[in-house]
């Protein structure tokens, strides 16, 4: 179940071969309809983030009369394409990579609520990292205020301002995206643009996304934001280490969300959340690795999922240290 | 009487059939095998985080302490020092600074066996009384890990958080908050 297989979306990779368009069979994925251009860059989006299930053959025959998998060049001829158009938007140089998913990695995220005091270090970290719009300003990482002795989320302010945190009386709880095992955003998408990936990552391609948000209406932890308007960075608040399905500049009209900074992630590093939070709160690593902190951390400690009575199978786990 | 229990041979077969048929949807998910880890990740080596660099008199003793005798009764710090007076909030206040830095030698501390330890090694220190979140802290569930998930961490000391001499985390002003939705905003 970890990657739900043969899913159009996550199996097939490359542009549709120019001689034979989708005219055979029926069409999946309504390619017919959409430019040139954007089928490039969903070619190059599929082929780079899901290589390993192409290789696992469970590709079927209309996708292998119909499509041809990115060659390495063809994905680089994409990614300076994006490159240059975020020079010419913004005038900063970036650098989009794809790091792939590595084998016998599951990601997860573990929290330590006794230790979270509500200072939003790790909204802001998030923000820069992935290049969340400064206008309007969102954030993937929601600190929910809570009376002490309460979980409830219905009375929770998440926009609470104050002088000095942590305040008397009160508890936090950060919520972002919990990359789910069953995500209920991945079943609703009505065009397949959000899955999750081979490592436990529930990503969104910003190109193939319709904008519909039924995927926002299905997640029950508000994990996934929209673009409401024309997201605007300030230049000088550009992050150019950009991934292509996590923080590269997103368009006006699409959904994004958490990636467990998958271009850090994925190299190697811990999230920006993580690095950032003065108060050591946050666990990361591969839930794969017996001897790995999260691992320890679930073995030993009283952990929470939220609203675990969903089925949702979060990734993200909440302890008493 | 034996009659009208079931034959132990039903009871197993029923245990079995509903071992067998009772996991829901959700328990599927979750009982996938969890594959070998990496072979490319290295193995884990954790590095503490040095303080001594970044106290700014250390060494004490070439700075100050090497002209003063050590006074080994309690009192108040009335020449140097003197912030410790209302800022040392820790513990038993009948301790004060001998109980954890060493007489015989002020650069380092001693710790309950009577032993000198570094200032980089202060969590032997601290975990002489807080065994519990020592043990917690060497697994990398207390503390703040940084480096890289896959082998080379680097892992914060006791002291790079708290402070020794008023260990309470200090309370932070909060980041801006994200703006409502409901409110809206210009653009």
């Amino acid at each position: 179940m970890k990657n739900d297989g043969c899913t159009p979306r996550a199996c097939p990779s490359g542009e549709p071969s120019g001689s034979a368009p989708a005219e055979r069979g029926a069409p999946l994925l309504q390619l017919g309809r959409r430019p040139p251009d954007r089928r490039a860059i969903l070619g190059a989006s599929v082929a780079a983030v899901a290589g390993v299930a192409t290789g696992s053959g469970c590709g079927n025959h209309h996708f292998d009369a119909h499509y041809k998998e990115l060659t390495d060049e063809d994905k680089r001829r994409i990614f300076e394409r994006i490159e240059a158009e975020t020079r010419h938007k913004t005038g900063v140089d970036v650098k989009i990579s794809a790091p792939q998913p590595m084998d016998g990695v599951e990601f997860a995220y573990a929290l330590d609520l006794s230790l979270c005091n509500g200072n939003r270090r790790c909204a802001e970290a998030c923000a820069r990292e992935n290049n969340l719009p400064d206008v309007p300003k969102f954030r993937y990482i929601q600190v929910l205020e809570m009376d002490r002795g309460t979980l409830d989320f219905e009375n929770a302010n998440a926009y609470y301002e104050h002088d000095e945190v942590p305040v008397p009386g009160k508890v936090y709880l950060p919520v972002q995206c919990q990359h789910c095992a069953n995500p209920p955003c991945v079943k609703v998408c009505p065009v397949t643009a959000t899955w999750r990936e081979p490592d436990g990552l529930v990503v969104v391609d910003y190109n193939w996304c319709i904008g519909c948000r039924y995927c926002i209406a299905a997640c029950p932890y508000f994990g996934r934001r929209f673009n409401f308007h024309e997201p605007t960075v300030r230049p000088r608040n550009i992050n150019p280490d950009m991934g292509y399905i996590s923080n590269r500049l997103r368009p006006v009209g699409v959904v994004e969300k958490c990636t467990f900074c998958l271009q850090r992630t994925r190299v190697g590093r811990y999230p920006a959340c993580l690095e950032a939070c003065p108060t050591g709160a946050r666990k990361f690593g591969n839930l794969a690795d017996p001897n790995g902190e999260v691992r320890i951390m679930l073995e030993r400690k009283r952990v929470y999922v939220l609203k675990e009575e969903l089925g949702t199978l979060p990734r993200f786990y909440y302890f008493y240290g | 009487m034996s009659g009208k229990q079931p034959h132990p041979t039903w009871v197993v077969a029923a245990g079995l059939a509903w071992a067998l048929g009772a996991p829901t949807g959700c328990d599927e998910h979750d009982r996938h095998a969890y594959p070998e880890p990496p072979a490319s990740v290295a193995p884990e080596t954790v590095t503490v985080e040095p303080r001594t660099q970044l106290l700014p008199t250390f060494p004490c003793s070439s700075k100050c302490h090497a002209a003063r005798a050590p006074q080994p009764e309690k009192r108040l710090l009335t020449e140097f020092h003197t912030f410790r007076n209302a800022e040392f909030h820790h513990g038993d206040p009948a301790g004060w600074c001998y109980q954890c830095h060493s007489q015989e030698n002020i650069d380092r501390l001693v710790i309950a066996s009577g032993e000198l330890v570094t200032f980089d090694e202060a969590y032997l220190l601290c975990g002489g009384c807080h065994g519990d979140k020592l043990r917690d802290w060497r697994l990398a569930v207390h503390g703040k890990t940084m480096g890289h998930w896959t082998g080379n961490k680097i892992r914060r000391s006791c002291t790079g958080c708290h402070n020794p001499h008023n260990p309470t985390f200090p309370h932070l002003v909060p980041e801006a908050p994200p703006v409502s939705p409901e409110h809206g905003e210009r653009m």
